[in-house]
């Protein structure tokens, strides 16, 4: 994948003003894997792009941005504790403090991680993101970063009715 | 960013995973999806197209097994779905 070294200049500036706290990312690849497309569950023919991706992310903002790589070849026990099954997958972590849910008391800690969680966190963008995926993908770093939801107040405490760990998988396409 | 991942960041108890339909063909098989957005909520209840805030909170706490109140008024969809059967 060739990323224009417009496009990197154009990330680094909207970082500048948009990123306020420090965003953890989790790549989780297959390294090496070629590019020809096998049978799902074999190969990564996205992998490569996936970590020139991360690693345009990080190198707009390396002051603000880590990048971890999770080789899931060598390391499938971290991969399943973190609850990743495909590859290539990222996790954005927030290193933000979890607000305490309006039922919960004031002191208390915030819920546990789900099992599965690990320590990457919940979002995440499993095969390479492009087309409207890339500006969701950039769109979540920054709200990362600022732990800015931006959520109605009806919603959230709609939220705190949960009281078991939710997945939410959001199925889209490049186009 | 998706309503889901905003959800993700605002409820601990939510994970968000945004999948590239076209790259995991058996996993959009298993889902049955048809089209996009498709949002599966804990692998057995899913909703189809871009829904509003206050909805697409409503189906993810139904999905979730919640008793939610039926939203009071109605907003029109944020988005079409793009059909990816073809």
């Amino acid at each position: 994948m060739v990323i224009p070294e417009e496009v990197r200049q154009q990330l680094k500036e909207r970082f500048e003003v948009a990123l306020s706290g420090p965003v953890h990312l989790t790549l989780y690849t297959k390294p090496g894997s070629s590019r020809l497309i096998l049978p799902e569950g074999f190969g990564c023919p996205t992998c490569e792009d996936a970590r020139e991706m991360a690693e345009l992310l990080r190198d707009a903002a390396p002051e603000k941005i880590t990048l971890e790589q999770v080789d899931v070849t060598r390391d499938s026990e971290r991969a399943s504790t973190d609850g990743v099954d495909d590859v290539p997958t990222i996790a954005l972590a927030s290193p933000h403090p979890l607000p305490v849910p309006p039922h919960k008391g004031e002191g208390e800690v915030a819920y546990p991680p789900q099992k599965g969680e690990g320590g990457a966190g919940r979002i995440r963008f499993q095969g390479l993101a492009t087309g409207t995926e890339f500006p969701a993908l950039i769109d979540a770093v920054e709200r990362v970063s600022r732990a800015d939801h931006g959520l109605r107040d009806e919603s959230l405490a709609a939220l705190a009715k949960l009281t078991e760990p939710t997945e939410v998988m959001v199925f889209a396409t490049p186009t | 960013m998706s309503l889901a991942n905003r959800m993700a960041l605002a409820s601990p108890l939510i994970r968000a995973v945004a999948i590239e339909a076209n790259e995991f063909p058996r996993l959009s098989n298993q889902f049955r999806v048809r089209g996009v957005p498709h949002t599966v909520i804990n692998r057995r209840a899913a909703v189809v197209g871009a829904l509003p805030e206050r909805e697409f909170v409503a189906a993810v706490l139904e999905g979730a097994g919640v008793a939610v109140d039926e939203p009071r008024e109605h907003e029109a969809p944020s988005g079409p779905t793009t059909d990816i059967s073809g």
